[in-house]
């Protein structure tokens, strides 16, 4: 087993930069997602990684290993890397059965025939494809496909293994059956896992880290807990949640609120000192908030009229049974709530909503970055 | 009323054409079970009666080496532009960049019409230096080399169609280019051998022109070339002429029928994805 590292990592396609500058350290035994929307380069960094992709710049280490040096002419091919990966597709190979399959990366290391056996049949028990041995891959359903291509993946006992969105050709439930599945296999094995997915909630639900790419940079790198509580910027605010987390236009005051046009909303007096610090009063911000740190009034702990409650219209109604997304407009501003299910809020209905403001963001108007 | 009408014109012309079709068939399987006498007295499609397998003796007696040289050369021409043809597919289409596949394929593409005629001279030379004039192993090195263009054309087509993710998947799990063409893309091709084999049996074994100019006794000389010389000097065997034509003719249809339900198959095959 080992870690992987990128430094300095850059991939172009004629003019096209595909991966910017990545920096990027996945520890021994790890599950790191790489998260992000399609064609931000995720699933190339992944390539690269394999050796599918040559670099045009930078290192890349797999465990202590330069497997990847463009400027150092170093370039490992996949074989020699000592990684495994599922696809998308899976890419079973068709005219061979499931224990064929699985047993296709150990023949071509030449491993004893008894050896082969024990640990195919050691793989398809633990991946409950015991009965599906002598199947070929179009009798199966796209779930034993996946798992197939799983336990070809699992049976070199590899360094590393690189996933590129194996969920995704799954139905919903299926999905979150595997994600629990997957997950709980990869700390059993104990094996670096990079992960690449566009789903947040695969990578929330799934990753210990995760980085958040976005046109081909690295936008951030963090737990599921820091992206979610501590954005980086306006993209990873926005990309993850659902729904994403409200942006507003706003001045700082002189005395400490955030004039949103419509409203003010008072800052808490750390938050006010972070702005005074980085002389951001009187100037433009974005703020953010998240629809779930908007209440119904009814609901809400701590109402202060006039410093964290404003009065908004019901626009429409999302009833996702366990909750209601509520989209609001006060004036021209429009926001998303995320509310109890248990609220009688009605649409074309005026409330008195409270902003829990210990959760507020605020990010550079010109750089996007957050500020808190 | 007039929609039947029309069916019924439709219909009408439709049997006319098979009619005009078929005749030249008929005129040569009937013609070539008739008697010398029959063929000087009737005219080219009054039924043969009573009918005779004379003409058939005859003609097998003289084509039987020439049919011989024909199934060597065919059969083993046939298996090395195929082979060649696939390994060169699978290099174009899975293991070069996609540019520059590309641009070899136009190129490929010009060997497949490249016409005969233009290079019959250096050929013979080619060949004569070689020392396999008037030989079997000259006439298959000479259909190996043409056909190569068409069957890599064929096969690289098939290829393309083959998901990149699973020659990436070999790849990641350990194999070189040669093992991932023997293991994982030789056992997927039999539709695109099949569909390669039958068009080269075909061309290679309908040939004259290669044939006529690469040999010149009976040793080497194909089914297609002794046809031709069947007619006689003084007068013309019609019936032998026919008979040979049949007989000539045989090894292609049987070909086509023992494969030709794979050839079907093969043309639609990766037409849809799964």
């Amino acid at each position: 087993m080992a870690g992987v590292r990128l430094v300095n990592v850059w991939k172009l396609f004629g003019d096209f930069e595909a991966v910017k500058d990545l920096n990027l350290e996945i520890k021994d035994g790890e599950f790191m997602v790489l998260l992000g929307p399609s064609g931000c380069g995720k699933t190339t960094t992944l390539r690269m990684i394999a050796g599918l992709e040559e670099p045009t710049k930078g290192q890349i280490y797999i465990g202590d290993t330069l497997v990847a040096d463009p400027e150092k002419g170093v370039f490992v091919p996949p074989k020699d890397r000592d990684i495994a990966m599922v696809f998308q597709s899976y890419a079973l190979y068709p005219h061979m059965t499931v224990y064929d399959n699985i047993a296709f990366p150990l023949k071509l290391r030449k491993l004893p025939k008894d050896e082969i056996d024990k640990r195919v049949k050691e793989v398809a028990e633990m991946l409950g494809l015991t009965e599906l041995l002598n199947r070929k891959p179009r009798e199966l359903s796209g779930g034993q496909r996946q798992r197939v291509a799983l336990g070809r993946a699992i049976v070199r006992k590899p360094k590393v293994f690189l996933m590129d969105e194996p969920l995704s050709n799954l139905d919903a439930k299926l999905r979150v059956k595997m994600r629990a599945e997957l997950k709980k296999l990869q700390k059993q094995l104990g094996v670096t896992t990079i992960y690449v997915t566009h789903d947040q909630v695969e990578a929330m639900t799934m990753g210990d880290r995760i980085a958040v790419i976005n046109q081909g940079e690295l936008q951030q790198v963090g737990t599921p807990e820091e992206v979610y509580d501590k954005p980086a910027n306006t993209f990873v605010a926005g990309f993850i949640g659902s729904p994403p987390m409200n942006f507003m236009d706003a001045t700082v005051t002189e005395d400490g609120f955030a004039d949103l046009g419509e409203f003010r909303l008072k800052f808490l007096p750390d938050q006010f000192e972070v702005l005074q610090e980085k002389n951001l009063v009187g100037k433009d911000i974005i703020f953010g908030i998240r629809p779930e740190d908007i209440y119904d009034a009814l609901f809400a702990q701590v109402k202060v009229p006039g410093e964290n409650m404003a009065r908004a219209m019901v626009e429409i109604i999302e009833n996702l049974g366990g909750e209601k997304v509520v989209h609001l407009r006060v004036g021209n501003l429009t926001f998303a709530g995320k509310f109890p299910a248990e609220s009688k809020v009605q649409e074309g209905q005026e409330i008195d909503i409270v902003f829990d403001m210990k959760k507020a963001h605020v990010f550079d108007k010109t750089t996007q970055k957050a500020i808190f | 009323m007039t929609k039947n009408l029309s069916r019924a014109l439709l219909y009408g012309v439709l049997i006319f054409l098979v009619f005009v079709y078929l005749l030249p068939l008929w005129s040569a399987i009937t013609t070539s079970m008739k008697s010398t006498e029959q063929v000087a007295l009737t005219t080219p499609v009054t039924p043969a009666f009573p009918p005779t397998l004379e003409a058939y003796k005859i003609a097998f007696s003289e084509l039987k080496r020439p049919i011989l040289n024909s199934l060597a050369f065919t059969v083993f021409a046939t298996i090395f532009s195929s082979v060649l043809g696939s390994l060169a597919g699978f290099t174009l289409a899975k293991l070069l960049k996609g540019s520059t596949s590309k641009k070899l394929l136009m190129i490929i593409t010009f060997g497949v019409f490249l016409p005969y005629q233009a290079i019959l001279i250096p050929l013979v030379r080619i060949i004569s230096n070689l020392g396999l004039y008037n030989t079997i192993p000259g006439l298959i090195l000479t259909h190996t080399a043409y056909g190569i263009p068409i069957t890599t054309l064929l096969f690289a087509n098939y290829y393309y169609e083959i998901p990149d993710e699973l020659i990436e998947a070999a790849k990641v799990d350990g194999a070189n280019p040669f093992s991932i063409y023997l293991r994982v893309v030789l056992p997927i091709s039999m539709p695109a051998f099949v569909v390669t084999a039958i068009y080269q049996f075909v061309n290679i074994w309908n040939d004259y022109l290669f044939g006529v100019v690469l040999t010149r006794g009976e040793e080497a000389m194909p089914a297609t070339v002794k046809l031709a010389n069947l007619k006689g000097s003084f007068v013309a065997n019609w019936n032998v002429q026919m008979a040979g034509a049949l007989i000539v003719a045989l090894p292609t249809l049987l070909i086509m029928i023992a494969l030709g339900k794979y050839l079907i198959r093969g043309y639609t095959a990766g037409a849809v994805k799964e």
